[in-house]
């Protein structure tokens, strides 16, 4: 059994010839094969256990003045192991346009790909690049499609277009939602509360960048599935840019320099009387 | 481990040395992924040759370390001297067994200096089954890390400087592992004549 | 949902509870007080499940004045907060109750303290602390905006910041806030910050 889901296609006509077989094979929304059982719920449930998505993440993007910051960490772990410190969490879909990342890693990295291609493809035919609201409903269109079967995505496409910044939050349950300022994964109260209360639209890149790595080193030091290193890209009319990389391990001690440890002491005295 | 055993968070290390030991632990105190506080106390003295470190549960490990106390110090009163390490373990065994049928969920593991300065280290589970060992013992939610980090590391009759060295290195590369516990380290090395207590500045994610 | 948070500054303590008193989809009323003064110089602050709330602190209120009068001393901050913990801990393997507990309190000794109780009884001394939904918030706020030393001004700015950003992000946010302080002139409520009047109780 196969899912058909070519009537998802964007209708865009392609230049060129449209019966080339090698391009049908790259312009098809791809189509996967059906196990073949009676119980599908069932082993649905039993395959997600099995590629069990890594939820813990803290990702973050705001529109300002100058264009769209975007930061995230870079740690995946699976229940209370640390599987990986230096996951790219956000992923690079063309020079204006950026993803990020949270919930599953594998549904994420290849919808994002996916959607590259979508976009590149959607320049080719119309001589102009995609914008952001017709990339991110390109996204929530396919993810929607796939609805209930398990994907796990929560995603924030951030870019550059002929309009200005854009930033869309979109995620797997079908949601998408424009605005200036998102956050998504375990973290992102953490990293809200941070967030917010530093933002304003007026800021300069160097003021974005910091509340960005700042928000995020403070998402990582109370969320137990945050950590790693805190990235930082920001989007302007030339396309997007890594501003840094920062170890959060360093990044603790060069905030906090120094640690007066002295509270503990007086806690061993009061349980020990 | 079942759930109740990583609510908090923890990792615990014991290790032997030439006529010494050491025993370390991570500093978080967390409620699921929610880290509390980075000060936490999961080692506790009992007496100056003989520590006592509790991984599970908070609160548990707190009640546990409280009746603890009190029986040593009841010892002390009757006999003018202070517990052997492993009359110690038998206590420590004894009174989880009591609650067999809704034990406190911890693991210990104790380590302690005994007669002619012999380092003594044990673990058990919750329920006070001892588990005696002769080079380290761990515990918590990175034990699996810790296993490998101590099982590579780990060399016979070290120094108390060298397995400083070791138990910190073993501690905070494993908590690099677990999502659970780490944020800083709190290392205590005991010899005949002395006990050096140390606190690692570690990762604070 | 409940929020329960609190800070130690110099030479004081402040705990801010919401004051909503929630069943399922019903808001009974929202100027409910949470923190409870437990003696001159003790705020005890709990969330939890209302009976159990109201029960439990009474309770420890009774008891910290009861040895008072048997012993002509009060209670430390210290010693009250391992005696809460006591009375959870034992309750824990009986019937639980289930409150959630900062506890703040000024001593002449050690000055101000701020401690964290939760309701399977784990016992930690803390400078910022937060129970319930809105700790996410208020905890990465706190984390970002405190510094040792901080003034009563700078403390509540840094409170308000909290209300803010829970009433602004939290779905269920409650809408009244109560922040109480305890200093060495003893404690007592510092002020309200209520977005809802509760009409029919407070003119009650």
């Amino acid at each position: 059994m196969k899912l058909d889901t070519s009537g998802l296609e964007s209708t865009a006509p392609l230049f060129g010839s449209l019966s080339s077989g090698i391009h049908d094979e790259i312009s098809a929304a791809p189509s996967f094969a059906l196990p073949n059982t009676i119980n599908f719920d069932g082993f649905q449930k039993e395959a997600i256990q099995m590629v069990k998505p890594a939820k813990g993440t803290t990702t973050l993007a705001f529109i300002f003045k100058e264009g769209v910051m975007v930061a995230a960490d870079s740690r995946a772990s699976m229940g209370g192991y640390i599987s990986s410190q230096s996951v790219k969490k956000i992923i690079e879909i063309n020079p204006y346009m950026l993803g990020t990342m949270a919930g599953g890693a594998a549904d994420c990295q290849f919808w994002h790909r996916n959607l590259g291609i979508k976009c590149r493809l959607h320049e080719l035919a119309n001589k102009r690049r995609i914008s952001v609201t017709g990339a991110s409903k390109l996204l929530a269109n396919i993810l929607y499609s796939y609805r209930g079967m398990g994907l796990s995505v929560g995603t924030m496409i951030a870019g550059w277009d002929e309009t200005g910044p854009g930033l869309y939050y979109v995620d797997s349950e079908g949601g998408r939602l424009k605005g200036t300022r998102f956050s998504v994964g375990s973290g992102s109260p953490y990293a809200y509360g941070v967030l917010d209360n530093g933002y304003r639209y007026d800021m300069s890149i160097e003021e974005a960048a910091e509340l960005a790595r700042r928000s995020i080193y403070h998402a990582t030091f109370r969320d137990g599935a945050s950590g790693g290193v805190a990235s930082v890209y920001y989007v302007g009319p030339d396309g997007w840019k890594k501003l840094s990389g920062d170890d959060v391990g360093e990044l603790h001690y060069h905030y906090y320099p120094v640690m007066p440890s002295t509270v503990e002491q007086e806690m061993v005295e009061v349980t020990g009387a | 481990m079942p759930q109740i055993f990583e609510y908090n968070g923890s990792a615990l290390i014991a290790m032997v040395g030439k006529n010494c030991f050491a025993i370390a632990s991570d500093r978080r105190l967390g409620v699921q992924l929610q880290t509390i506080a980075t000060d936490f106390q999961r080692i506790y003295k009992v007496h100056d040759r003989l520590f006592l470190g509790l991984s599970g549960l908070a609160t548990d490990a707190q009640t546990l370390y409280q009746r603890l106390v009190f029986r040593h110090k009841l010892y002390q009163l009757r006999e003018e001297r202070d517990m052997k390490p492993e009359t110690f373990a038998s206590l420590v065994s004894a009174i989880l067994y009591e609650k067999r049928f809704g034990p406190y969920f911890c693991q210990p593991v104790i380590a302690g200096l005994g007669d002619e300065d012999k380092p003594f280290i044990c673990t058990m589970d919750s329920i006070g089954a001892k588990e005696l060992a002769k080079d380290f013992v761990v515990a918590g939610t990175a034990s699996e890390s810790l296993y490998g980090a101590c099982e590579s590391m780990f060399r016979p009759d070290m120094e108390p400087e060298d397995l400083f060295e070791t138990v910190s290195q073993a501690l905070l590369s494993s908590v690099d592992r677990d999502c659970l516990s780490g944020w800083g380290g709190h290392v205590y090395v005991v010899t005949p004549t002395e006990v050096k207590e140390r606190i690692l500045k570690g990762r604070m994610d | 949902m409940e929020c329960v948070f609190g800070l130690v500054g110099n030479g004081f303590a402040i705990v801010v509870a919401d004051s909503s008193a929630v069943h399922s989809i019903l808001v009974h009323k929202s100027n409910e007080d949470k923190i409870m003064v437990l003696d001159s110089h003790k705020l005890i602050a709990a969330s939890g499940e209302a009976g159990d709330r109201v029960q439990f602190t009474e309770y420890i209120q009774k008891n910290v004045a009861l040895y008072q009068f048997r012993n002509g001393i009060p209670l430390t901050t210290a010693a009250a907060a391992n005696f809460t913990r006591g009375e959870l801990a034992t309750a824990l393997r009986k019937n639980p109750y289930s409150v959630n507990i900062l506890l703040a309190g000024y001593d002449k000794e050690t000055g101000p303290s701020l401690y964290y109780i939760d309701y399977i009884a784990t016992l930690h001394k803390l400078d910022k602390g937060a129970f319930g939904y809105g700790s996410y918030f208020s905890l990465s706020m706190m984390d970002r905006h405190y510094h040792s030393g901080m003034s009563v001004e700078e403390a509540i700015d840094l409170v308000d910041k909290c209300i803010l950003e829970i009433r602004s992000r939290l779905v269920v946010a409650p809408p009244n806030f109560v922040i109480k302080i305890v200093d060495k002139d003893g404690a007592r409520e510092y002020a309200w910050r209520e977005s809802v009047k509760d009409g029919a109780v407070s003119t009650a």
